[in-house]
């Protein structure tokens, strides 16, 4: 049975005092969240915050801020690379971070152990270029009206606005927000794990609700559909077919910058940087005998067909290739609608589910009789 | 800096008189002159393939082809509005791997490149990551580039004002480090085989020959290298003359917005370490990059202690270690291009921050990024007696140190 | 319409297929000149980026072919094989390219030459009717 918490103060406000008494009462060492790393106009970055006065009032933690600078989950297996951690800590990551990091532990990137997973029901996050012109600040009201109404921002990342993983399942702990009224002067915790109840137990100012409303709510099953609507008109926008391809790839520059900040591509020498990939002159040589020309570098396409077929099973759909693409092509658009079909045929979804063997590392005896000839 | 080590660093830069050039009738306008030209050299094979920016099929930006049908140069753009990837990478991605096998398709290639983008083949010849013996540097004067994402978000909007700005020799459009450039010509000294001359008072355009090889090939072209530079050779020095002031300015003015640890945070504070900076460097072309190896990847216990130091660390880390380090890494070479400051989803102002570096580095060391191919990289090499500035205090506090003890 | 002899890429695995293409030809079944084959030690060792690369590089039809489930050699790398595939050819058709259509997988033992003759012949029709492939010609990126 779920417990839930109920606090009579601001989600905001509840969410800092959580992780303050969390650090202060030494149940864990650290905690992942975003926070300010320059002055008042300066930029966000996640930290890990070992001192309980960031959660203060007037700290630098910004838990519940909708920016999303790196994907966490990817953060998470950079910090668990090597071992698993030996203190635990809290870390608040958005659903599709967490899906990612869960992925990620799936192909051996990292541990899942002494993390208590904070997440939220989410109403997106802002892309990249808002926070580099300092308008973020700004817009939060609007942001947070909008989330009260179960409702998204216009301008947060297109793939925010299709996604329909929005409700975390492996968290420990949901916060709340999505349609829930009055953001300002409640909040409500799910305690949806032992580990998670065990982390709060006992903490300060919090009503125990022992039988609380679904955390799926009426109004979050309609939230469902009307990012499937969305989700349908997003993934139209993509231009299909060989001319399509072209037309949008057009003006890649092969920096592939979408495959950096990508928390799912974590090949330490990817195979597009590698010597196969580096063409002789002699190729493109040979090449002006067939053709009257070709682009140097070469095999841009080759590279983003190439990461589809590498990455798209696990592809969560995060938005982050996107903002970072120098060229402003839609790359999170083509990728999470390619990533969909993928993982429909396998009946798949990234981070669902730790047990779950990622699709292409399995089979059965009988399946897929469609595609033999 | 002495000097003496000050006139070592000029010695080698004396401005050289520029000979002469051969007119190029431009009653379309440069591209299109430069368009015939070059479709001239294939058609009587004087070149067997050319590498020029050619307009992507959707027309919102421009891409190198390697090209030998002349049909296809009626879409390129040899002085684009924009630089979606450096000139100098570009050459390099094509000749790393060596000279190639001299087969007629493409034996003598010619590569029309901005002068920053020779710049930077130049030091990649040199970091053995480019080989430029089947090559024809063609260079042309730069008016600078817009800013990609300026440009993507109108083409033509973005096109028309490049236009207008070049016209007016007005850098105000362009990228940052391109408004600060005072490397936009061919002088004091040559680095490519053939210069385009834009910036003639009278609006002539010229093709200047800077080496042997670039002379030859006018002479093959049957154009007579008889028209005076004169005039083009003093617009062209008052011009650099009025950019390095501008220059010398602008990096007096962001000293004072970088200098010192606090404020160098700031200016990284909005860093999300996506290291789109040094994918897109024409000069960073290690494999794998030091910032991104398994040197950095480190047990948590590492990180936890180091958040316990501070109550914080910033994650992933290693923000300022990834710049000053990729600066380390990179700046001797650094021809102040500003394709990372392009490609930074933050709008950081890293490429003018390199640039300062890289000319203050560069200076120390009595260098200049890509000006002469047979000019040793300065780290390579070294005199007996050189930079005594450098080791003066340690030499003067050791000396004292043993007469005391004596 | 201009009569064109597709160039298929066809990847068969060196115990079954390769064997039933081999055995095919000793025993003189026709087939269209279709196919170029790059014999594999198994299905399983097709790594996606092979078949991506045949199109790119002007490939009008792919073909993978290996055991029979449940005969690999090696177990179980065919039926590796087939999850690949399934992904390729949704990336492909997802994607609106004709690549999608032009690829196949099948399984053809040993034993079965005439079978391995019917497959190329109906493969080879297929990819006639759609004629030559655009891909390396029109995608200059």
């Amino acid at each position: 049975m779920r417990k839930g918490l109920r606090f009579n103060k601001g989600a905001e406000e509840t969410v800092r005092e959580l992780l303050r008494s969390l650090l202060e009462s030494a149940r864990v060492s650290g905690v992942l969240t975003l926070g300010r790393t320059g002055g008042a106009d300066g930029g966000v970055a996640y930290s890990l915050f070992t001192d309980p006065d960031a959660f203060g009032t007037d700290g630098v933690a910004l838990p519940l801020l909708p920016f999303m600078p790196a994907n966490a989950g990817g953060l998470l297996s950079r910090l668990t690379l090597k071992r698993p951690l030996s203190e635990p800590i809290a870390a608040v990551v958005r659903p599709c971070e967490l899906r990612a990091f869960i992925e990620l532990v799936k192909l051996n990137q990292g541990s899942l152990d002494n993390i208590l997973l904070i997440s939220s029901t989410c109403g997106g996050v802002y892309p990249l270029d808002v926070g580099a012109n300092g308008s973020l600040q700004e817009r939060l009201p609007q942001y947070w009206e909008a989330v009260e109404q179960g409702e998204l921002d216009d301008d947060v990342r297109s793939t925010c606005r299709a996604c329909g993983s929005f409700v975390p399942e492996n968290a420990d702990i949901t916060i709340a927000l999505l349609g829930e009224t009055d953001l300002e002067a409640q909040c409500t915790l799910y305690l949806n794990t032992e580990k998670g109840a065990t982390f709060v137990d006992g903490l300060e100012g919090a009503e125990e609700t022992p039988m609380p409303g679904d955390l799926e709510t009426e109004l979050i099953q309609r939230v469902y559909s009307q990012r499937a609507a969305c989700q349908d008109a997003l993934f139209a926008e993509v231009d299909v077919g060989l001319k399509g391809l072209i037309d949008t790839f057009g003006r890649c520059i092969s920096c592939q910058a979408c495959k950096t900040v990508c928390p799912i591509c974590y090949c330490r020498l990817c195979y597009f940087d590698s010597q196969d990939c580096e063409r002789p002159l002699e190729f493109y040589q040979g090449e002006l005998k067939r053709k009257g020309g070709l682009r140097v570098p070469s095999d841009t396409v080759f590279f983003q067909l190439g990461r589809l077929a590498h990455m798209s099973a696990s592809c969560v759909g995060c938005g982050m290739c996107t903002d970072v693409c120098p060229a402003d092509i839609p790359v999170s658009t083509i990728f999470s609608k390619v990533g969909a079909s993928v993982q429909a045929l396998f009946d798949y979804q990234p981070g669902r589910d730790v047990e779950e063997e990622p699709p292409l590392r399995t089979f059965e005896a009988e399946e897929l009789a469609q595609v033999v000839m | 800096m002495s000097d003496t080590d000050t006139a070592k660093c000029k010695g080698n830069r004396q401005a050289q008189t520029v000979g002469s050039g051969t007119a190029l009738p431009a009653e379309d306008g440069v591209e299109a002159a430069l368009v015939g030209w070059l479709k001239q050299t294939l058609d009587k094979r004087v070149f067997d393939a050319v590498l020029v920016p050619v307009e992507v099929p959707a027309g919102d930006s421009f891409a190198y082809l390697l090209l030998r049908d002349p049909a296809i140069l009626d879409n390129a753009s040899p002085l684009p509005p924009v630089m979606p990837i450096q000139g100098g990478k570009v050459i390099s991605r094509l000749t790393m791997r060596g000279n190639g096998n001299q087969q007629p398709e493409a034996a003598r290639i010619a590569a029309v490149v901005r002068p920053c983008e020779a710049r930077a083949a130049v030091e990649l010849a040199k970091l053995q990551q480019a080989h430029l013996d089947n090559l024809y540097l063609i260079t042309i004067d730069c008016p600078g580039v817009l800013p990609l994402s300026d440009y993507i978000e109108d083409p033509a909007a973005g096109a028309a004002r490049f236009a207008q700005a070049a016209a007016q020799r007005d850098r105000s459009p362009m990228r940052p480090t391109c408004q600060m450039c005072n490397h936009f010509s061919m002088l004091p000294a040559p680095i490519s085989d053939l210069h385009v001359a834009t910036l003639c008072s009278d609006g002539t355009l010229s093709i200047v020959p800077g080496s042997p090889e670039g002379a030859r090939v006018l002479e093959e072209m049957d154009m007579p290298v008889e028209t005076s530079l004169d005039g083009w050779a003093a617009q062209v020095e008052a011009m650099e003359q009025a950019q390095t002031e501008r220059r010398q300015q602008a990096h007096a003015e962001l000293r004072q917005t970088v200098a010192g640890a606090d404020r160098l945070l700031d200016v990284f504070s909005s860093c999300i370490n996506c290291h789109n900076c040094q994918r897109v460097c024409p000069i960073c072309y290690c494999r794998q990059c030091y910032f991104e190896s398994d040197a950095l990847k480190l047990p948590p216990e590492n990180y936890m202690a180091r958040a316990e130091r501070k109550g914080a660390l910033r994650f992933s880390p290693d923000t300022l270690l990834f710049h000053i380090g990729r600066a380390l890494h990179m700046i001797l070479s650094c021809v102040s291009c500003g394709a990372c400051e392009d490609a930074c989803p933050m709008d950081i102002p890293v490429g003018q921050v390199f640039s300062l570096l890289a000319d203050r580095a560069q200076e120390t060391l009595g260098y200049v990024a890509g000006e002469r191919l047979d000019e040793a990289l300065p780290l390579v090499t070294y005199e007996m007696e050189e930079l005594g500035h450098v080791e003066q205090p340690y030499v003067a506090i050791y000396r004292e140190q043993e007469v005391q003890d004596a | 319409m201009e009569e064109f002899t597709p160039n298929i890429v066809g990847f068969l695995c060196n115990w079954c297929t390769y064997a039933a293409a081999d055995s095919a030809g000793v025993s003189r079944f026709e087939t269209p000149p279709s196919v170029n084959v790059v014999r594999m030690m198994c299905s399983g060792r097709v790594d996606p980026l092979f078949v991506l690369t045949a199109f790119l590089r002007g490939a009008d039809g792919v073909l993978i072919s290996g055991c029979w489930p449940g005969q690999c050699h090696y177990q179980k790398g065919n039926l590796h094989a087939r999850r690949r595939t399934a992904m390729l050819k949704s990336i492909f058709d997802t994607l609106g390219l004709e690549m999608a259509d032009r690829f196949r997988l099948s399984w053809v033992s040993a034993s079965e030459a005439p079978r391995w003759a019917r497959v190329v012949d109906e493969f080879t029709e297929h990819i006639e009717q759609l004629g030559p492939s655009s891909v390396y010609e029109e995608l200059f990126l």
